[in-house]
């Protein structure tokens, strides 16, 4: 899932001070955490409240789209209900905003996130945590299914690099070694010999920016 | 403290102690006295309505305070028909005359059915009440454990005898009762928060992504309604909108500072005649994992204050700690309050009724802090 985070009030209430009728639009695809109607209603009553102070009086106006990033369905739902508004909050993923600023061009659409990674929730510990750079070249067959070019720091292909104390990275004492959890999880396995292998270096070629399905 | 053990009439008979559905009264072995734990006790009042030689005080809804509401109401509602109901499955009035088929009643609403004693009962038959209707909750959705089978059998006893003095079978009619999820599953975007905060399992996601639920299971914390997204779940009796009517009608009635209280209806007991001062109005909830933060945006929005949410703690939850997860969404939303300049409007606190006077202090010391900011903007 994509992961985003709420940028400050402070901040997306400069961006909407310009206008007056603003709709917003959560998302209710991978975003994470859910990014949907409660959010945008919230959105709306937070940002109402706040520009009260700031003698500022918004109109606003709730919604949300399956998923924002397709243009289809971003249509489909805003379309009928942009009329009258200056701009469009956006509560989805940069590709979201864009899609929907492509579908505008006439309108303003700000972004009320910020989009961080491609991961995973740990919904008991209230934490998300990259899990994927979108490399484009996957190698998690023979990592015991734990990527190093995403969760090492030094984005090591063979690895370790004899840095980490206590099984945590050098560079962030807070993050596991992700060469010491693969060592682990393929010594689980009875799959150390994988580690014999040489790596060549990536080919950042693989990454692609536009693929036919 | 809301319970109290007299000694001096105790006779030791332990059916408190058999009855009480949290182990809080122990049995001293040495000396054979009988003692209450009070830190364990949640004030169901079922030892008190069952002690055979009047040994316990209560203070709320003991059976004198019960016998004078209703001499009360009985004038206010001009009904010879009283319906005693446990809050935790109280319906609103159009439901409980589906259910019984009265529609002129005096409503009696209290924490467990099982506090009733014999004696209100019986008060009640005397003042000239003709028609007594129960409403208890199922077996499984009692919150005090014990307190939906004590209150069956008692009406069943009570009802023998009634028979022997002639007032006809069954004079006392027993219904139970539970206010569980409602989803709009058209609404659903299977974003899986209902089935991963439900305490009860009561939630499963399928693919393709849409949200099922055993409302067998379902104990109406409302947790779920307060983390679903999309908005897709309504609580049977605290639907959104009807909240939201709530908000506005008490907003409407009260002076500037305006509080708005969010209780949940086991962490205070109010009283039965129970009023505010004009600045403060209270809303009772199933559990405060049903405080939405929609609503309390909205109270703000519509002229509030301040909101104060009153909750058990953890410990104490009847909904398996779903209190806690509560307490986890208001910080969340004063962090945001705070970003736009509503310091100090929102605050939350713990508190249980075994000690009735905690509610009142933090009342009375959140209602100083929001005089003070109030009078501070008046200034400006």
């Amino acid at each position: 899932m994509i992961v985003t985070a709420q940028k400050p009030l402070d901040e997306i209430l400069d961006s909407i001070s310009p206008y007056s009728n603003i709709l917003i639009a959560g998302c209710d695809g991978c975003t994470q955490p859910p990014r949907g109607l409660r959010e945008a209603k919230t959105l709306s009553q937070l940002l109402e409240l706040g520009g009260r102070l700031r003698g500022k009086n918004f109109l606003f106006k709730a919604t949300t789209v399956v998923k924002q990033c397709d243009s289809f369905l971003a249509a489909s739902a805003l379309k009928p209900q942009v009329d009258g508004a200056a701009a469009v909050l956006s509560l989805a993923c940069g590709a979201g905003v864009q899609t929907v600023a492509e579908l505008f061009p006439g309108l303003s659409v700000l972004p009320a996130q910020n989009t961080h990674f491609i991961g995973v929730e740990d919904r008991e510990g209230g934490i998300l945590e990259e899990r994927c750079t979108a490399c484009g070249d996957c190698i998690l067959a023979r990592m015991g299914g734990i990527c190093p070019v995403t969760r090492c720091a030094k984005g090591l292909l063979n690895g370790a690099c004899g840095g980490a104390r206590n099984g945590k990275c050098e560079m962030d004492p807070a993050k596991d070694c992700a060469w010491e959890l693969i060592f682990l999880r393929l010594e689980k396995q009875g799959n150390l010999d994988r580690l014999k292998e040489f790596r060549p270096a990536r080919n950042y070629q693989l990454r692609a920016w536009r693929l036919t399905p | 403290m809301a319970l109290k053990l007299n000694e001096q009439y105790c006779s030791r008979c332990s059916i408190c102690r058999s009855l009480c559905p949290f182990e809080a009264i122990k049995k001293d072995s040495e000396t054979g006295k009988v003692l209450l734990e009070i830190e364990k006790c949640q004030v169901c009042g079922i030892c008190y309505s069952a002690c055979p030689a009047k040994a316990i005080d209560i203070i709320y809804y003991d059976s004198d305070s019960l016998i004078n509401y209703l001499e009360r109401a009985r004038q206010e509602y001009g009904s010879e028909a009283l319906v005693i109901m446990c809050k935790g499955s109280a319906p609103d009035f159009t439901e409980v005359e589906r259910l019984f088929g009265v529609s002129k009643f005096i409503p009696l609403s209290v924490p467990c059915v099982g506090r009733i004693s014999d004696e209100v009962f019986l008060k009640a038959i005397a003042m000239g009440i003709r028609e007594i209707y129960v409403l208890a909750c199922d077996e499984n959705y009692c919150r005090f454990h014990r307190g939906s089978p004590v209150t069956g059998r008692r009406v069943l006893a009570f009802n023998l005898l009634l028979e022997q003095l002639g007032y006809g079978r069954e004079a006392i009619t027993l219904k139970r009762h539970s206010l569980r999820v409602k989803a709009d599953r058209d609404l659903c975007i299977g974003c899986g928060n209902c089935a991963f905060y439900c305490p009860y399992g009561a939630a499963k996601l399928d693919s393709p992504g849409r949200a099922n639920f055993d409302l067998n299971s379902c104990r109406g914390c409302g947790l779920c309604v307060a983390m679903c997204p999309a908005l897709a779940l309504e609580l049977e009796n605290w639907e959104r909108e009807h909240i939201s009517n709530l908000i506005s009608k008490l907003l409407s009635e009260m002076k500037s500072p305006r509080i708005l209280v969010f209780r949940c209806q086991w962490a205070v007991f109010p009283p039965l005649d129970g009023e505010f001062s004009p600045n403060v109005r209270a809303i009772d909830l199933p559990c405060t994992a049903r405080v939405d933060t929609l609503h309390i945006l909205e109270a703000l929005q519509k002229g509030a204050d301040g909101v104060l949410i009153a909750a058990c703690p953890e410990e104490d939850c009847k909904q398996e700690k779903a209190s806690g997860r509560a307490q986890h969404l208001v910080a969340a939303l004063r962090e945001k309050l705070n970003q736009i300049g509503f310091q100090d409007r929102l605050h939350f606190c713990s508190v249980a009724p075994r000690y009735d006077e905690r509610f009142d202090k933090e009342l009375q010391q959140f209602s100083q802090r929001i005089k003070d900011i109030y009078s501070k903007g008046e200034r400006k």
